[in-house]
């Protein structure tokens, strides 16, 4: 669960990105977070990490008050997040095994259920045949999708997918939201960042419209795949 | 954390060395040159005081007994010499040895024609006093000149006071040259290191955002700085013994320079082999180490 209470972000040069935000993601939602370039989607996502501080109210992620939590909690409740980023940001001098089980071997998980987790992730993913493959050697598609199962393979409560198909061909797209929604069906909550209003309209659910750092839409919206 | 957990760290780290191949080699090549650099000045000045206490050891003063001294009186001389808090040693130097001393470094001809006056030596009995402290020589032998049975003490205090300047300013060059060579090493190998780690920012971003603790993330720079240390140390302790072997034997064959200084005045790399390891080792291990936890604790604030 993700709560904003009265949430606002002004950056030191003054910039309000963020004015007096409510809004509640509640435990197995997904949303679709929209709006223009400087609308505050990513100061949102920032906030959640606690990669910055709210400059007023409070913001609740997965059971942790950001206001009150100890720099050395930081890490923990990462732990408990998973984030998908539109340039797919993996560790080029790993391989796709590597890049997913790092994430389990930060949590101290035993060798023998990262042997057995990694390759189920992959498998979800369809990316078995690439364990071994190095970042580069993957396609964009294939390189958001290893994205993705980095981002499940510690079975997080959240995922935060910012612009997941920003860097990817059109036709990918749907399939990585289609993932998604597989996760979200699991019980995980997915907050999903896009510009892209096709994939929103296609696929409806919870949409939230930012504008001028403001929230102004929050609604259940019918995709167009469900009317097919 | 579990064992297991360590036993990775330690390999990625030492796994990072091979991938981060050309930031390890730039930092290896820094760190080689800036340990025999420095090494090298350590070792220069180390030479440089020993031949010049080498130098030192050399001067003695002279006491020149009256003849016919009675062996008491030598015996108590001996005593009262030794009882100087500034007398190292004091050897006696009879005058037949000192006249055996002059006709040895004679020719035949006239080592023949100096037997038959070797029963009218004219030299005196005399000791051979060594100081502790050059620069109080003078004292020293004002106080000799007082005891009974002496006739009188030659010593060499002027070069004494120019060998305690010369001394005195090859220990301060020496000093602030290792100084400056340390000073301007470390920047070197930061700036290296700290170009090293931000070439890899990312990766540490990517870390930091799966929740990885900072000493997760740290452990294995500080392995890969600790290796790169190690081998950059090696490395440098062979090109230092191969150039300083190298050297020593050039200096030993100058014999005019052997017979100012003495033998024994350079350190052989054997005999300080086992300490300039330990410094070479240490100071690359650390250095390694150091720098690159440093640097990449400005991009773990995140």
């Amino acid at each position: 669960m993700v709560e904003f209470k009265n949430v606002s972000v002004t950056y030191s040069s003054g910039v309000d990105a963020l004015s007096n935000i409510n809004l509640k993601i509640n435990d197995g939602d997904f949303a679709f977070v929209v709006g223009s370039n400087g609308a505050g989607k990513s100061t949102l996502i920032k906030l959640i990490l606690k990669e910055i501080d709210a400059t007023e109210g409070t913001v609740i992620a997965n059971g942790y008050n950001l206001r009150k939590i100890r720099r050395s909690k930081i890490s923990k409740l990462r732990r408990t997040i998973g984030v998908v980023f539109q340039d797919f940001r993996l560790i080029p001098t790993m391989t796709v095994y590597e890049n997913i089980a790092f994430v389990l071997r930060v949590i101290d998980a035993p060798k023998k259920y990262i042997k057995t987790r990694v390759p189920y992730v992959l498998e979800l993913v369809g990316l078995s045949d690439k364990m071994k493959a190095y970042p580069e050697q993957l396609s964009g598609g294939e390189q958001q999708r290893v994205a993705l199962a980095r981002a499940l393979v510690n079975d997080p409560k959240l995922i935060i997918a910012d612009e997941p198909t920003g860097n990817i061909d059109p036709e990918l797209s749907y399939d990585i939201v289609e993932l998604l929604k597989c996760i979200n069906e699991c019980g995980t909550t997915i907050l999903m960042v896009t510009h892209e209003h096709n994939l929103v309209r296609y696929f409806g659910g919870r949409v939230i419209n930012l504008d001028g750092g403001q929230v102004v839409f929050d609604e259940e919206v019918g995709g167009s795949n469900e009317s097919k | 954390m579990r064992v297991s957990s360590v036993g990775y760290l330690i390999k990625q780290g030492a796994s990072s060395v091979w991938k981060n191949r050309m930031m390890s080699f730039a930092s290896f090549c820094i760190l080689l040159v800036s340990l025999m650099l420095v090494g090298f000045s350590v070792l220069a000045g180390l030479n440089m005081s020993a031949i010049v206490s080498g130098i030192e050891d050399k001067n003695e003063i002279v006491v020149i007994l009256y003849d016919g001294i009675s062996e008491e009186q030598t015996d108590s001389l001996l005593v009262q010499l030794n009882s100087l808090s500034n007398v190292s040693e004091v050897k006696f130097y009879s005058r037949e040895e000192a006249w055996a001393s002059i006709v040895e470094d004679m020719s035949e001809e006239e080592k023949s024609f100096m037997q038959y006056a070797e029963n009218d030596n004219p030299l005196p009995d005399t000791y051979r006093v060594k100081v502790s402290d050059l620069e109080l020589m003078e004292i020293t032998t004002s106080q000799i000149k007082t005891f009974g049975g002496v006739e009188s003490v030659q010593s060499p205090t002027s070069f004494a006071d120019a060998l305690v300047s010369i001394r005195n300013i090859v220990a301060l060059i020496s000093s602030a040259v290792i100084l400056a060579l340390i000073i301007v090493c470390l920047v070197i190998i930061s700036n290296t290191t700290r170009t090293s780690v931000h070439a890899r920012r990312k990766e540490i971003n990517i870390m930091k955002y799966v929740g990885a603790t900072n000493t997760f993330i740290r452990v294995p720079f500080f392995i890969e700085g600790m290796i790169i240390g190690i081998v950059a140390a090696a490395g440098a302790l062979l090109l230092t013994r191969f150039a300083y072997n190298e050297l020593y034997s050039v200096l030993n064959d100058q014999l005019s320079l052997i017979n100012v200084i003495g033998t024994k005045s350079l350190y052989s790399f054997d005999s300080i082999a086992l300490p300039v390891t330990v410094c070479y080792l240490g100071a690359g291990t650390f250095i390694g180490a150091l720098g690159t936890t440093i640097s990449t604790g400005k991009y773990l604030k995140v």
